[in-house]
């Protein structure tokens, strides 16, 4: 532990001292280009900073830098020098916060859009982008999700459109089809038990695994029954005991799993769900790349879960996850709101989303995207969607912890409820 | 001559003082620092906290379920680790003292588990619990090897000791060995002269002349057990939900993964450190006793 913080200090350290160099060369090259030529106008100098958490993906955003340089010198006469800093996930919002905090904003940003637009745009440290050239672009089941007050205020890049996976192969075989209620979940899983094939894969060893039945459970019930629960919630009014029917299908799930849940995580199930060994996984299209490594050619589908009889209430949850904010106190606003409706431009856009692995959202995104994202759109096409609740990480944590140990008979229904109104309660308390 | 003792009080300190600036630093400084922030509501990004006096404390001890569940979680295996490592460590230090050969080579077997760092045995064990023993017990028969090691609480407080006690015994076997070798043969000699069986020598002679590292190593395990992470987090990462929680594990969960209440987490360091402190010094005022000189 220690010697890695050593690395990574010394790793930081360097990168440091290269980004100075870096920019210092870019600087003194351009000072001495713009003497050379002498009668050409001097070109404008502008740094942009960037904070992206994205750094698996460093090759297709500097490169798509490059290209927005090149397109300012060209169109406005502008040498621009980007500063780039990608952090890890885990560290970025600590490092983000506390810049924002310490009057040190990066120009252009990125942050989760559903996790924590609100308390950003709250403490004021997003620019309002409305009536920008890209927002006319975006779809409308996405800008919801990066609007807030009737404002937009970033610019998505990754969406989820996720409920639970399903064998292809599996269902094809017994000529089933995904249920769209829960009695006819029921009926399915009855009839894979009695072909001998397990209905579902559990894996809860992580404790995010099972939390993902209240995203699931909640957003579908605050779609059509109980449209304010969050709200309520936010004001201590609530309770979880309304969406009690969440352990119906959670129940459903157990009862048809596969054996030693607990042991199980996220790249075990993953293994184990590419080589058949059930057939559905109550997870997301994020585990796409991990299940191919195990199988490239294996085939399957993305389904909304039922949590009811109402078959209005299965639907899809859409999710928007990394979006790049602007902060109103930039120096260089109007360059960095340029980038901003760079990142959707006609004619680049779709080379770099398609680059990058993410969904189409917006009108200029032409290309192919995954079979997966096919079954989505299908039920989106159909408005059986609806937006990622937004409840508290303290919550979601809880709900995991809770969820595995009612799987493990160590807590009843209401003792996970209640655990979870008081974790509510205390992120009211904390966060007032 | 106070001149001379001034002047090699000031040679000492010169000798220690690189030694004590790094310690202050990253040790002495952010205990003071933590033990201020735990009077206060900081939540480690806010520039403005107010101080809340004694209000942290209470809560945690009064208010807060999983900690103090927690806490008696941490002494079953305080009291379990103490037991069996010392136990353990002890009877491997007797066995090898009787080798005249192989010493070396036990030595170096029983040693090496204490070689891997304990995340990487958890992990290694992990593995070990979820896919070697299942396996075994199927081809063997061995039924009572299926369990759900890491998966049923009952269970997996066992994986832990288990995981622990090899990667921990070895280092106080060390210790033990070192302290048997400093007994006199005299002694011992003596004893089987006076018609002493091996257990008797061993209980009546080896064990008062080595009670100086019976002293360390029960402070050292001790110590050590009250502040286990690794090998929780590595197995179970205190689940399922929080049946294996140890303390430190929900200070990191207070402090990094819920509502970031350093203040609070700061609190529960605090508590820890008070309990370790009383413990450990009521440990060792009871054994510095016992002790004898050769």
């Amino acid at each position: 532990m220690k010697t890695s913080w050593k690395t990574m200090l010394a790793g930081a350290l360097a990168a440091v001292l290269l980004t100075g160099c870096g920019s210092n060369a870019a600087e003194s090259g351009g000072a001495s280009s713009g003497a050379a030529s002498g009668e050409t106008v001097a070109a404008k100098a502008v740094t942009l900073k960037m904070f992206v958490a994205i750094p698996r993906f460093k090759q297709q955003f500097d490169q798509y830098v490059e290209q927005f340089k090149a397109k300012m010198k060209a169109e406005k006469n502008i040498d621009l020098t980007v500063q780039m800093e990608m952090p890890t996930a885990d560290t970025a919002p600590q490092i983000l916060k506390t810049r924002l905090a310490s009057n040190d904003a990066p120009d252009i940003f990125s942050l989760h859009a559903i996790n924590e637009i609100p308390s950003f745009y709250k403490a004021g440290y997003l620019a309002d982008l409305s009536g920008q050239p890209f927002t006319d672009k975006l779809l409308d089941s996405v800008k919801s999700s990066v609007s807030i007050d009737g404002k937009i205020v970033a610019v998505p890049l990754e969406t989820l459109s996720w409920g639970y996976l399903y064998n292809k192969a599996i269902f094809a075989e017994h000529g089933l089809t995904p249920p769209a209620t829960l009695s006819e979940m029921k009926t399915l899983t009855e009839t894979l038990q009695a072909k001998g094939v397990t209905p579902f894969l559990l894996s809860y060893s992580e404790s995010w695994i099972p939390q993902l039945v209240l995203p699931l459970a909640a957003g579908a019930l605050i779609n059509t029954e109980n449209p304010d629960f969050i709200d309520r919630m936010n004001r201590d009014e609530g309770s979880f005991q309304e969406l009690k029917a969440m352990f119906d299908i959670f129940d459903l799930i157990n009862a048809n799993g596969t054996d030693r849940a607990l042991e199980v995580g996220g790249d075990d199930g993953a293994a184990a769900f590419a080589q058949g060994k059930a057939a559905m996984w109550l997870q997301g299209p994020w585990y796409a790349d991990t299940i191919l490594k195990s199988d490239p050619d294996f085939n399957f589908g993305v389904a909304a879960l039922p949590v009811n009889n109402n078959p209005d209430a299965t639907m899809i949850n859409l999710s928007t996850s990394t979006s790049l904010a602007v902060s109103p106190d930039s120096k260089n606003k109007e360059i960095a709101i340029e980038f901003i409706n760079y990142v959707l431009d006609d004619n680049d856009s779709n080379a770099f989303y398609e680059s990058l692995k993410f969904n189409p959202l917006a009108t200029v995104h032409t290309f192919d995207s995954f079979s997966w994202v096919n079954d989505a759109t299908e039920y989106v096409k159909q408005g059986k969607s609806y937006q990622d609740p937004v409840i508290p990480q303290a919550v979601k944590d809880e709900v995991g912890k809770g969820l595995q140990s009612y799987y493990a008979g160590q807590m009843t229904q209401d003792d996970v409820l209640n655990a979870l109104d008081r974790a509510w309660k205390n992120y009211n308390k904390v966060n007032q | 001559m106070s001149i001379k003792t001034n002047k090699s009080v000031w040679r000492l300190l010169a000798f220690v003082a690189p030694a004590f600036a790094l310690y202050a630093i990253s040790l002495l400084i952010p205990t003071i620092g933590g033990m201020y922030y735990s009077f206060t509501d900081w939540n480690g990004l806010k520039r403005t906290y107010g101080f809340i006096g004694f209000a942290n404390f209470v809560d945690a001890l009064t208010d807060d379920p999983d900690f103090v569940r927690s806490l008696w979680f941490t002494m079953k295996y305080v009291l379990y680790m103490v037991v069996l490592q010392n136990v353990i460590a002890l009877l491997l230090a007797a066995f090898i003292e009787t080798r005249r050969k192989s010493k070396a080579f036990f030595r170096t077997l029983f040693f090496m588990p204490n070689m891997i760092s304990t995340i990487i045995s958890a992990f290694i064990w992990t593995f070990v619990f979820t896919q070697v023993l299942p396996q075994l017990a199927e081809r063997t028969m061995l039924t009572f090897l299926d369990q759900s090691w890491i998966g049923d609480p009952r269970v997996s407080f066992y994986s832990i000791l288990i995981v622990s006690l090899w990667n921990g015994v070895g280092y106080m076997m060390i210790i033990y060995l070192a302290a048997m070798q400093g007994v006199p043969k005299s002694l011992q000699e003596a004893a089987t002269i006076d018609g002493a069986g091996p257990f008797q020598t061993f209980v009546r002679v080896t064990l008062p002349m080595i009670a100086h590292a019976l002293t360390i190593c029960f402070f050292l395990t001790l110590n050590g057990a009250f502040k286990v992470f690794e090998a929780v987090y590595g197995l179970t990462g205190g689940g399922p939900g929080r049946s294996t929680q140890v303390i430190t594990m929900n200070i990191y969960e207070e402090a990094f993964s819920n509502n970031f209440l350093y203040g609070y987490a700061s609190a529960k360091s605090i508590i820890l450190f008070v309990i370790v402190l009383i413990f450990t010094f009521l440990q060792i005022r009871v054994m510095k006793k016992r002790e004898v000189e050769a």
